[in-house]
Order: structure tokens, then sequence, then C-alpha cells
């Protein structure tokens, strides 16, 4: 329990941290902007502005930060009614993924001190950052929608104690391996173009985290060791670990972007372990063909998991 | 201690022979790999170009590639277009920069052999020589403009977009008056039998045809696709229909809106969003990169 | 500790008493992931085969001189080294069919098969048993994969290796990914109830 209360602090910690910046912006006129929904910016001012300036399309200049010679066309602007708030609509859809610009042009300087106010409206860091976990999580989870880790997956889920063990073993070397293995990426492979011996670096990492926290556990905490030695062994059998750090180094993660996928994928195994087991333990009770008790029984269940993790295909929520 | 001295030594002698044999693969297998790459990526584009094994292109037939870039010197963008000079050596290009609104603002003119333009480390320090520093450069995109014995023939876009779950990567031809002649999809990482068939026949090449007027506007349905569209769509693999058939079918659709795929209907919407973006965006800069060209008399060879 | 079984025997004992696939139950991934269609089956099984004979061979070939204390490393490296090579041979020459496996060529070197054969069986025995070893369970493997594609193919598409044989497509259903699951489920309980009538009727 108080492990639990450890890592609710450290990741409060953490979200404030990343927080942080998001909240401390804003100078000037505007006091806050984002997308509203898919071909609108909401753009809220720090006082109530002037309706027939503001609330005219002739004043705003859009476009997306790579394009800047392409505006985007503006169908309408509406304040709302303290006339803090602005609405920008857009004839075609925004592509919400890309940083967009947005100037206000001939601006009566009385109101601001000058005549054109420019600024970006992007989504939030931390959004992407959650994005990226809750992908790995459970809309791209390794197990049901990846088909990784199978051996190991179906090996260990058999009763609930063993998947928790397996799964928070398996998480903390996920994370410390994808790092070691971020860090090796940036700093030697690309540096030096040796991108063709990833798998060699990357197996190698791995091996190293295990003996590792091997070596580590058994010296300083040989309870935890007991509990959760065996699985140590099995980690380096199970293909996501792997996968984790060739997806890291595809997509040119840095380094919060490789600890959130590295976090998603081990948290989705766990998840997935914890949520067959379960199945697999009330299932015992069951009366299950002959031919079919034990692993035969076990895939058909997860492919039923894996139907259900099918639903959150596509959802988006940042 | 004799026992890590030996488990040191055997172990370096064990990495450095796998070394061996990686490097020794990696050296001969890079160069056919970068090969087969090229080779593959000009089939795709000549079959979207209406080539193929049966009907080779024409040895008059020449893909010339431009490069956009944009230039940032103290919050001034301007776009910067490498295209190749006509009319000299073959490794004359020319950066000819525009403004944002279209006027033309400057000519550099830079060595650069073709092979090195194709890396885009080496064309990129070019460029940078080129414009001198104080200014920062970006990559933004390429065109690759087609020509039969000097005349434009088509453009070829290559471009990315968001999917449905992450990004979808095609390559477009155009025809001169922005018609599409064909849309190929390169990568995607949509659902395998939902989005994941926005590669089939019969959704990719409900594009082609679609003129420039109707593709401005064009949006998805949710109906059933009709067999005949959808044979005329399959002809290619399925053969059963004859080149006159499909093209007057394709006559008959080519206002209607894109039909969406079965259970899919938010990637075909993103696909057809996508090709609609890229498409309005590229016609609407190469209309100025033609009108600065044909002012400053720079001879290009399309 | 040398094996008394033939060359032929260790072949056959790859592909039928201890298949890596529906037997040892390891290297589940690519059974469930891409083994849509037979063709898959046969590219990956092909890569599966190279690794497996390859690394067998120079285990066997070195195993003296291995030093017991880093036996796993060497192995590891042995076979990460030849997973490298196949997949930079594959990528440079077969670039589609490269593609459609995408990251699973790479994730031989997590299969858990290769090590426990250079374990269980190349690190004790001589070149040739080792190399006819590792041939019978790359073969294995690569039947096992082949007989999963052969069941999808054929209820998704309608389709073997690509040549339409039943016109119609019965159940789409097996081409999603997802039924990989469901697929090696009910072949593996078929291939149990069948192994359960035969013995019956041996015993009887």
């Amino acid at each position: 329990m108080h492990r639990l209360t450890m890592l609710m602090r450290a990741l409060a910690v953490l979200t404030l941290a990343l927080l942080l910046p998001v909240l401390a912006q804003a100078d000037g006129l505007i006091a806050g902007k984002s997308f509203g929904n898919d071909r609108e910016i909401v753009v809220t001012f720090k006082a109530p502005v002037d309706q027939a300036v503001f609330a005219d399309p002739a004043h705003y200049l859009v476009y997306e930060e790579s394009d800047p010679d392409i505006r985007l066309e503006l169908a309408d602007v509406r304040l709302d009614s303290t006339g803090k708030i602005a609405f920008l609509g857009f004839k075609e859809p925004l592509n919400t993924t890309r940083p967009h610009v947005v100037s206000m042009i001939d601006l009566p300087a009385a109101v601001t001190g000058r005549t054109v106010e420019t600024f970006r409206v992007a989504k939030p860091y931390l959004g992407y950052l959650l994005s990226i976990l809750v992908s790995a999580l459970l809309i791209n989870n390794f197990v049901f929608t990846k088909y990784l880790g199978l051996c190991v997956f179906f090996g260990t889920s058999k009763r609930r104690d063993t998947a928790k063990g397996m799964g928070v073993t398996f998480t903390i070397v996920m994370v410390v391996s994808a790092l070691m293995s971020w860090f090796f990426y940036q700093f030697v492979m690309k540096p030096h173009g040796l991108d063709f011996l990833q798998i060699v670096v990357f197996i190698g990492l791995v091996s190293l985290t295990v003996q590792a926290v091997d070596t580590i556990l058994r010296k300083v905490n040989p309870v935890l060791f007991n509990a959760f030695g065996v699985y140590l062994v099995l980690v380096i059998a199970n293909c996501v670990i792997i996968a984790v750090p060739l997806i890291m180094a595809n997509n040119e993660y840095n380094f919060l972007e490789t600890f959130m996928l590295a976090l998603g994928a081990g948290g989705g195994f766990l998840l997935a372990l914890y949520m067959m087991a379960s199945v697999r333990e009330r299932m015992e009770l069951a009366r299950v063909p002959k031919s079919f008790k034990g692993v035969p029984i076990a895939f058909i269940v997860a492919g039923q998991f894996a139907l259900a993790f099918l639903g959150f295909s596509g959802l988006s929520l940042f | 201690m004799k026992d890590i001295s030996t488990i040191i030594f055997r172990l370096t002698l064990t990495c450095l022979v796998a070394a061996l044999i990686m490097g020794g693969s990696f050296i001969v297998t890079n160069r056919a790999k970068q090969h087969n790459q090229q080779v593959n990526e000009q089939k795709v584009m000549l079959s979207l170009l209406g080539y193929s094994a049966a009907k080779p292109a024409p040895a008059s037939l020449a893909l010339h590639p431009v490069y956009r870039y944009l230039v940032t010197e103290q919050d001034v963008q301007t776009l910067g277009y490498l295209v190749p000079v006509a009319g000299g050596a073959t490794d004359a290009f020319a950066l000819v920069t525009i403004a944002l609104d279209g006027k033309f603002v400057a000519r550099h003119d830079l060595r650069l052999a073709p092979e090195k333009a194709e890396q885009a480390k080496e064309r990129l320090q070019a460029v940078q020589t080129a414009v001198g520093s104080g200014k920062t450069i970006q990559y933004a995109d390429q065109t690759i403009i087609v020509t039969d014995n000097g005349q434009r023939q088509a453009y070829l876009l290559p471009g990315e977009f968001p999917g449905f779950k992450t990004f979808v990567k095609v390559i477009l031809a155009l025809d001169p008056g922005f018609t599409v002649l064909g849309l190929e999809i390169m990568e995607h990482e949509e659902d395998p039998g939902l989005g994941g068939e926005i590669v089939q026949d019969y959704f990719k090449n409900q594009f082609r045809g679609k003129p420039y007027e109707a593709l401005k506007k064009l949006g998805v349905v949710k109906e059933p696709l009709p067999d005949e569209y959808r044979g005329a769509l399959e002809a290619g693999k399925t053969g059963r229909l004859g080149p006159e058939e499909v093209a007057r079918i394709q006559e008959q659709y080519k206002d209607h809106d894109i039909y969406a795929l079965t259970g899919a209907t938010i990637s075909s919407r993103s696909v057809t969003n996508g090709v609609k973006g890229i498409v309005k965006k590229f016609a609407y800069r190469i209309a100025f990169l033609d009108r600065v060209l044909a002012e400053q008399r720079i001879v290009v060879p399309f | 500790m040398a094996t008394d079984k033939s060359n032929l025997q260790l072949v056959v004992n790859g592909i039928l008493n201890e298949n890596p696939i529906f037997r040892l139950v390891l290297s589940m991934c690519p059974a469930v992931g891409i083994s849509t269609t037979v063709m898959n089956g046969i590219m990956l099984g092909v890569a599966v085969l190279f690794v497996q004979v390859f690394s067998s061979c120079t285990i066997s070939l070195v195993k003296n001189w291995i030093h017991p204390r880093i036996r796993i490393p060497t192995y590891t490296l042995t076979i990460a080294t030849w997973v490298t090579v196949i997949d930079m041979v594959l990528a440079a020459y077969l670039p589609e069919a490269y593609a459609k496996m995408g990251i699973f060529v790479k994730l031989i070197v997590a299969f858990a098969i290769i090590t426990m054969r250079l374990e269980m069986f190349a690190s004790k025995e001589n070149l040739t048993h080792s190399f006819w070893d590792g041939v019978g369970m790359g073969l294995g493997f690569m039947v096992g994969m082949m007989a999963i594609g052969f069941v999808r193919e054929l209820l998704g598409l309608g389709t073997i290796l690509g040549y339409d044989v039943l016109g119609f497509r019965p159940l789409l259903f097996f081409i999603l990914p997802l039924a990989g699951f469901f697929c090696v489920g009910l072949m593996m309980g078929f291939f149990n109830y069948i192994e359960t009538r035969y013995k019956r009727v041996k015993q009887g």
C-alpha cells in the first residue's frame, strides 16, 4: 500500500512539472487559445474586446505553421456574450495535429498598443504525451492489437498473483531498458550511422537491465527478490521488450515520449495479463470441452479480448 | 582472476566476429536496398502515370523534381524552390525564393550533382551555402514534374496527412489541369480489414479522373458502391472490362462524391480531405512559381 | 551425450513431436499476428529457418570454447547477429514481402524457441546433428505458420497462395488480424481432439 502512495505522489509531481510551462504563458491581449471542434479555433481575451473589430474575419490571418503562404479561409468569427471569447469558424476542417499561427491584423492601436498580434495555436504537449501513453496502453495494446509478447502472456496468466508479479517486473525492466536504449540510440548509434546494429544493441541493453535488476534486488531487498526474481528471466523472452525500442527508434521519440511509450507498453501488458488471469481463474470452474482445456481456450478468450480492444481504435482523448 | 580475463577476451572476440559479419552484410545489402527502393518508387510513379511493364514509358519521358524549402530570416518567411536549370550542365540548379504573397525575391544559382540532389542532407547543405548564413532553411516538400519531349505531362505529389489512427503517406498524380490521374497509398497504420482497405483499388481508384472543380468540393457519402462502378475501379486487376467501358463509367461518376469504405467512414473522409488539401495547396503554389519563372526568364526543363 | 536419432528423425521430430507452435506453444506472436496468408508463413518460416540453422551451427562449432558463465549472452549475441543479417537481406532484396512482415523479422531475436534449442541441443551435440535439428525446428515453425495461414487464407479470402480456389470469401472475419487468436485456439483444440481419438483407437 505504501508503495502505491509513493507511486501516486511521483506521478502527481511529474504531472505538475509538465503542466507548469502550459500555465505560465500568455501575455498581452490573449489569455488563452485552443482548438475547438475540428473546424474551430477558440481565442480567449484578457478583457472584453470590441465587437466591430474582433468579430470581423478580415482582421484575422490564419495558417498552418508549415504552410505560411496558404491562408485558411474563415467562415465567420463570433464573440460570446461577455465579449471575451472569440470563436473562429473555418470553411474546411483543420489539421489539428499541426500547430497553427493566428495573426490579428489592422488592430486599432489604442486597444493594445500595437496593430498586429500574432500567436501560435497547438495541441498541448502534455496531451500529446498522454495520448502516447493511452495509445500504448489501450488503443495499440501490445498484446491484444499488436499480438506481441504472447508466449509469456499465455505462460503467466494462469493465476492473478503471477500475473501481477510478471506485469510489475516487466514494466520496471521495460521503462529502464527503453530509456537506456533511447540514450544509446540518440547519442551513439545515430551520430555514427550505426542504425543497423539496433537489434544487437537493444537486446544487449535488455539483458544488461535484467542482470542489473537481478543483482541489485538480490542484495537490496531479498523479500522482493523472492517474489519477483523468477519473472526476471522470462522478461527477456518477451518480444514487447525489444519491440518498444524499435518503435522508439522508428518514430524518433524524445526522452519523455519514450518514457510514456515504455510505461504504456508495460502497463498495457500488466492490464492484459491481469484481465486474462481473472478470466482463466474462473474458467477452471467452467465446463470446457476436454480437447480445449488449457491453452486452446485461453487463445479463444484472448481473441474475445482483442475484439473488445478493437473498440478503442481511433479513440482520441486529447 | 584468470577466469575473468578469459571471459573478457572471449567476449571481445565474439563481439568482433559478430561486428564483422554484420558490418559486412550491411555494406553488401545497403547499396542493393537503396537501389531497390529507388526502382520501386520509380515503378509506383510510372504506374500512376498509366505506364506498366506491358506499356513501357517512352524514352522522351523525364521526371524533374522540384524541392520546396521554407526560408526564414528574422521573422520574415519566404518560400524557396530548388529547380533544375535547363540549357546548361546537368548540375545547374537555381533556388528561387518567392515571398508569401507570390512576389519574386531572389535567385541563387548553385551547382549540385543530380545524384547528390536526391540525398536530403547534401541537398540541404548546398541550399544553405547558396542562401548564405543568417537564414534558416527548412525542407518542406517535393513535387515531381513529368515532361514528355519538354511538354508538361503530369505532376507527382508525395504527401502526408493524418488518417484515422496515425498518418497516411501517399503519392498523387495530377495532369496539368489538376485532374487526378491516380492515387497510391505508400504507408499507413489504419486497422487492417477496416481503414486498411484504403489501399484497395475500389477505394483509391475512385479519385482517378476527378476534375479540379469537383475535387475542390469533394465529399464522402455513406452509400453502397454501385457494382458497375466497382467493376470499373477494379478493372486493372480483374481485366474484365475493356478500357472504353472503364472510361465511360469513370466519366459517369467523375463528379460524384467518394463512396465511403464500410466500417471506415472516418478513414475515407481523412483520405478525401487529405487529397483535397494537397491538390489545393499545390494548385495555388504552382501558379505563383510558374509566373515567377516566366517573369524572371528562368529557363527550366519543364 | 550424443543423440541416437538419425538426421531424418531429427527433422521429423521438429515438425511433428516438438512442433514449436502447436506442441511447445512457443513463438506465438507471428503465429497470430501475420499468419493471414500461406505466403507470409513461408516468408517468416524461411527467416526463422535461416536464423535457427545458422545459430545452431555456430554454437555447435564453438561449444567447447564458450565459457559456461557467459553462455546465455553468447547465445543472444549469436542470434541477434544472424537476425540482423537476415533482416538486412530481406529488406534489401524482398522489400515488398519485408514490408508485410513488419517488425516481426526483427523480433525473431526474442523467440524463446531458438535460445531453447541452443541451450538444450546445439551446445551438446556435434555439427551435423545440430544442423538437422535446426532444420527440423525451422521447418516445424514454417509448417505451423503455413497451416494457420492455409486455414485463414482459405476461409478469409477463398484463395491459396493467391490463387482463387473457392471463388468466394466464406468468412472474411478470418483475415482480420485478431482472428489469429481464434484460429490458433480452434486448431489446437482440433489437434488435441484428433490425438485423443487416435490414442483411444490404438488402445481399444
